[in-house]
C-alpha cells in the first residue's frame, strides 16, 4: 500500500479505498463481499460511534500543547481542526485554510482562510484566530510542536481571511507542519482549554480523562460529507485483550493497536473488519553513538547493520504484521521515499569482514534494551544476538528497567533500543533525528554535508531535484549512519462491520486518527 | 470501649502522617521527574526548563511536602501536575467505583466464604469440607487476569450473559452498575473467597480441639449447634480481622482486574500518575488507600470484640 500505488490508482477516492482495502483483505485472507456496495453508498447520518482506544491516561488534558498519544489525537480532531489536512494519498490539502501558496523560494507563504467556518461559541473564523493558534506552539511554550515551527520568523494578517507566514529559512514542506496534530486553529485569546470551542463536527459532552470522552455533532458541519455520527463516545481501554473482546462482541465500533499476536483470530470473527495500514508504524531501531566506542568506525556500523536478521525478526516478534526496515525512519509508503537504494539483506559473512576490517577485535558491544522501549525491544534483542553470533560477533544484551527508560538510556547509551513515530514529511522524519543540531539526533551523527542537502531541500521548488536531495540524504544515513532501523510497524485498527470509511491512510491509524469525522454506519 | 476506639483512631491518624511522609520520599527517588515523564520523548530541554518551573518543581522537596499537607488538612489534595484537573473532583467519583466494585464482591465473597468454612467444619474431612477446599484452592491458584478471561471467554463471548467492558459512568442506575460490574466481581470473589474461607474453618476447628467444646459434646449437643452457637463466637477474632484485610485488599489491589474489565476505579488511576510522575496524585491516591487500610483494621478490632461475648461484658470480679 505504498504512497506510489495510491498514485496509480486514480478518479474516484472512494474506489482506490475500495481497491486496497481487497488487496489488503486478500493478502490477510479475508473473504470476499466483506463491504457490500461500500464504493457506492454516500454517506449516511447518524448512530453513535464506540472506540475504544489505547494510547492516553488519566493524565491527559485538552490542551493540544500537550497532546502526546492517539486518544488526545482522536479528541482533538473531533473538536477541532487544523489549516492543513493530509489527504488520502499522502499530500497536504487545505483543512481550515481554503489554499495556500509559497512565494519563490518558499520563505514566505500565504494562507488563505475558508470564510464563514464558525466554532462552536459562534465566532467566526479569522486571521487572528490562526495568528493566534499558531503562537501557542512559538516562543516559551511546552508545545510539543515548537520545534515544527522553530522555523517561522512572522505571522503577519494581510485579510481578515489571510495569513503571511514568513520563515527564516526556505521550506516548501510547510503546509505539512501545520497538519501536525497539536497545531489545532482555537479562537483568538482562547485559555481555557476545559472548555473546547473548536470548529470540528463535534462539540465536548463530558471529559473524564482515563475512562471516556464523548462529544455531540454541532449539526451543519462545514465540510460535505463528514461528521456523520450524532455522537461520539470514545473509551479508554489500554489492555489489548479487552479491547479484542469489546469488538467481537460488538460492545465497541473501532478499536485501534490491535495486538498482532492475536489479529488472527480477530479475522476470524464475522463481526469484525481488520484494517492494516501496511509500513506507515512506528519504525523500531538499534541506535549506535557515533561518537562513542566502537561505533565511531563506520566498519563496526556495518557489521551491525549487516548482522541482524530482520525478516526473522519481523516474522517471529511481530508476526508478519511489520515491514522490513532500511537504516532509516522513512518507510516505503512515505513520499521521498528513496526507491533506489537496496535492501540490506543479513549477511553473517559481510558482518564478520566490516568487523575484521575494523581492526577492533576486542570491541565490546553492548546492546541495552527494555519494553519501556517498545514493545518487542528485548526479544528483537535476543534474535538480534543470535543472528550476530552465526557472524562470530558477540552483542551482549542488556535487560533494562522501562521505567525512565527516555531519561536514563537513551541518549546516553552507546547502543540502546528506541522507536520513532511518523512524521507528516520526510524532512520532519529526517529534520529531527539525524541533523546535527537535533535535540533528538539519537546516533550523534553530525554531517555537515547532509545538514546542507536538508536545509537545502526544503526551499528546493523543483520536485526532480527535491527528490534526489533527499535520495542522497537517505543513502548517506544507510550507508554511514548509527542507525539499525530493522522493522516498520503495520498499523492494525478493527471495526464493526457496519462502520464505513475505513480505508487505510498514509499518515496514521484510524483514517488518521479521524475516523471520528469521516466514518459512518452503513 | 469509648476509650478503646479514641486510642485507635489516634494510632490511625498517626500512621497516615507517616504513610505520607513515606509516599512523599518513594515519589521524590521515583527517576525522571514530572516534567519529563509528561513531555516524554517530545522534551526538549527548554519546554523542561519552562514545564518544571511551571509546577514549581524548582523548589525544595520539604516546602512541596509541608505545603501539601496543609492542603490536605483543609480538603485540598491539589491539582494534578499532568492536566491541571482537581484532584479531589477526579478522585472521589473513582474512589465510588472501587468501592462499589469491592462492596459487591464483599456481598458475594464474604457469605460464601465464611458460610462454606463454617460447613467445612462441621464436615471436617468429609466431601464437601474436601470439595469447598480444593475448588477455592483452584481459584487462588490462578493469576486473577487470567480467571478474568476466563470468565469473559464463558459469560461475555461465548454465552452473551454480561458485558465484558465493565466501565460505569455518572448517571448509571443501580441496577445497571450491578449487571455491568458482575464479572469483576465475580472474579474478585473467587481470588478473595480462599482466603477467608480457610482462616473460618481452622480458627473454628482450633476452638473446636478446647475443653469447653468437648464439654457442650458430652451434654449431648449436636454437632451443628456447638459450631455455631459455642465455637463461633470465640473464633469470631481471626475470622473478622482475615475478612477486614480481604476487603482491604478489595479496595486497593484490584488494579488488574480493572485493567482487563476496563473499570474506572482508583487503581488505574494511581497507575497512570505513577508512569507520569504525577505526584498528587500519587501521594492523594496513596493516602486513601492508607486510609481504607487503618479504617478496615480499627473497625475489625471493634467488631471483634462486639462479637466476643467475654470481650464485651466485662467479667465480674472474683475475690
Amino acid at each position: 500500500m505504498t504512497d506510489n500505488q495510491i498514485k496509480r490508482d486514480s478518479g474516484s477516492g472512494l474506489i482506490v479505498d475500495r481497491r486496497q482495502l481487497m488487496a489488503g483483505a486478500a493478502a490477510l485472507g479475508l473473504g470476499f463481499g466483506m463491504r457490500p456496495a461500500f464504493a457506492d453508498d454516500a454517506p449516511k447520518k447518524g448512530g453513535t460511534l464506540k472506540l475504544g482506544m489505547e494510547g492516553g491516561s488519566a493524565s491527559d488534558s485538552l490542551d493540544p500543547r500537550t497532546y502526546a498519544d492517539s486518544i488526545p489525537i482522536s479528541y482533538g480532531w473531533q473538536i477541532w481542526n487544523g489549516l492543513v489536512e493530509v489527504d488520502a494519498k499522502g499530500d497536504a490539502v487545505g483543512e481550515l485554510a481554503e489554499s495556500f501558496e509559497a512565494k519563490p523560494g518558499a520563505t514566505t507563504w500565504i494562507f488563505n482562510l475558508r470564510k464563514g467556518v464558525t466554532f462552536t461559541s459562534g465566532k467566526t473564523l479569522d486571521a487572528d484566530d490562526v495568528i493566534y493558534s499558531l503562537n501557542l506552539h512559538r516562543g516559551e511554550t511546552k508545545s510539543g510542536a515548537k520545534d515544527l515551527l522553530s522555523g517561522i520568523s512572522d505571522l503577519k494578517k494581510l485579510a481578515p481571511n489571510q495569513v503571511e507566514i514568513t520563515l527564516k529559512s526556505g521550506d516548501a514542506g510547510l503546509p505539512y507542519v501545520f497538519a501536525d496534530y497539536h497545531v489545532l486553529i482555537v479562537p483568538n485569546g482562547f485559555t481555557d482549554f476545559s472548555k473546547p470551542d473548536g470548529t470540528g463536527a463535534f462539540a465536548l459532552e463530558s471529559f473524564e480523562p482515563g475512562v471516556r470522552v464523548i462529544t455531540k455533532n454541532k449539526g451543519n458541519y462545514w465540510k460535505p460529507n463528514r461528521g456523520n455520527f450524532d455522537s461520539v463516545e470514545l473509551r479508554y481501554i489500554p489492555d489489548a485483550a479487552a479491547r479484542t473482546q469489546a469488538l467481537i462482541s460488538g460492545q465497541i465500533d473501532a478499536g485501534n493497536r490491535l495486538d498482532a499476536k492475536t489479529v488472527a483470530f480477530v479475522m476470524k470473527a464475522p463481526t469484525v473488519n481488520v484494517v492494516r495500514t501496511k509500513g506507515t508504524g512506528n519504525r523500531f531501531a538499534f541506535v549506535a553513538l557515533c561518537d562513542s566506542d566502537p561505533y565511531t568506525s563506520n566498519d563496526i556500523r556495518l557489521a551491525l547493520k549487516y548482522g541482524i536478521d530482520r525478516q526473522k525478526i519481523v516474522d517471529t516478534v511481530y508476526k508478519g504484521f511489520a515491514t522490513v526496515g532500511n537504516d532509516t525512519t522513512v518507510p516505503p509508503s512515505m513520499k521521498y521515499f528513496a526507491k533506489d537504494i537496496p535492501q540490506r539483506p543479513y549477511d553473517p559473512d559481510k558482518a564478520a569482514f566490516y568487523f575484521k576490517k575494523a581492526g577492533m577485535a576486542n570491541a565490546k558491544m553492548e546492546l541495552q534494551v527494555s519494553e519501556g522501549a517498545f514493545s518487542g525491544a528485548t526479544d528483537s534483542a535476543v534474535l538480534y544476538q543470535e543472528a550476530m553470533k552465526k557472524a562470530g560477533l558477540d552483542l551482549q544484551v542488556k535487560r533494562v528497567s522501562g521505567d525512565g527508560y527516555w531519561d536514563n538510556v537513551w541518549l546516553k547509551a552507546p547502543f540502546c533500543a528506541v522507536y520513532w513515530g511518523g512524521r507528516p514529511t520526510a524532512d520532519n522524519q529526517l529534520s529531527q533525528t539525524f541533523l546535527s543540531s537535533a535535540n533528538w539526533n539519537d546516533t550523534h551523527w553530525k554531517r555537515e554535508d547532509f545538514d546542507k542537502i536538508i536545509i537545502g531541500a526544503r526551499a528546493e521548488l523543483d520536485e526532480a531535484k527535491r527528490t534526489q536531495m533527499y535520495a542522497d540524504a537517505q543513502k548517506m544515513i544507510v550507508d554511514d549512519g548509527g542507525m539499525v532501523c530493522f522493522a516498520i510497524g503495520d498499523y492494525l485498527d478493527g471495526y464493526g462491520k457496519k462502520v464505513m470509511g475505513t480505508a487505510p491512510h498514509p499518515h496514521y491509524d484510524m483514517c488518521d486518527q479521524r475516523i471520528a469525522e469521516k466514518g459512518w454506519f452503513a | 470501649m469509648l476509650r478503646l476506639i479514641a486510642t485507635r483512631a489516634g494510632l490511625g491518624v498517626l500512621t497516615l502522617l507517616a504513610v505520607s511522609v513515606l509516599i512523599f520520599i518513594c515519589t521524590q527517588i521515583l527517576p525522571g521527574d514530572v516534567a519529563s515523564a509528561v513531555l516524554g520523548q517530545q522534551a526538549t530541554p527548554d519546554a523542561l526548563k519552562v514545564f518544571r518551573a511551571e509546577l514549581g518543581l524548582d523548589q525544595p522537596a520539604y516546602v512541596r511536602y509541608f505545603g501539601w499537607l496543609f492542603g490536605v488538612l483543609h480538603g485540598d489534595f491539589g491539582k494534578s501536575l499532568t492536566n491541571q484537573r482537581v484532584i479531589i473532583e477526579e478522585l472521589l467519583p473513582r474512589f465510588e467505583n472501587t468501592l462499589f466494585l469491592a462492596g459487591y464482591s464483599a456481598i458475594i465473597a464474604v457469605p460464601i466464604a465464611v458460610g462454606l468454612g463454617i460447613i467445612s467444619a462441621i464436615y471436617e474431612g468429609r466431601v464437601a469440607d474436601r470439595v469447598a477446599n480444593i475448588l477455592t484452592l483452584i481459584a487462588i491458584s490462578v493469576p486473577e487476569f487470567f480467571v478474568g478471561y476466563i470468565l469473559i471467554i464463558i459469560f461475555a463471548i461465548n454465552l452473551a450473559w454480561f458485558p465484558s467492558l465493565a466501565t460505569v459512568f455518572p448517571g448509571m442506575g443501580v441496577g445497571e452498575r450491578f449487571y455491568v460490574a458482575t464479572l469483576p466481581a465475580l472474579t474478585l470473589t473467587m481470588v478473595v473467597t480462599a482466603h477467608m474461607l480457610r482462616m473460618t474453618r481452622n480458627s473454628v476447628l482450633s476452638i473446636m480441639s478446647t475443653p469447653y467444646i468437648e464439654m457442650a459434646f458430652l451434654k449431648g449437643l449436636s454437632r451443628s449447634r456447638v459450631v455455631s452457637r459455642h465455637a463461633l463466637p470465640n473464633a469470631a477474632g481471626p475470622i473478622v480481622s482475615v475478612v477486614a484485610l480481604n476487603l482491604a485488599y478489595l479496595v486497593v489491589g484490584v488494579v488488574v482486574v480493572e485493567n482487563v474489565f476496563v473499570y474506572p476505579g482508583v487503581g488505574q488511576y494511581m497507575v497512570d500518575a505513577v508512569s507520569k510522575r504525577d505526584v498528587p496524585v500519587i501521594q492523594a491516591c496513596g493516602l486513601i488507600f492508607a486510609a481504607v487500610f487503618v479504617t478496615l483494621n480499627t473497625l475489625a478490632d471493634i467488631v471483634a470484640i462486639l462479637v466476643n461475648p467475654r470481650l464485651r461484658r466485662r467479667r465480674p470480679r472474683k475475690a
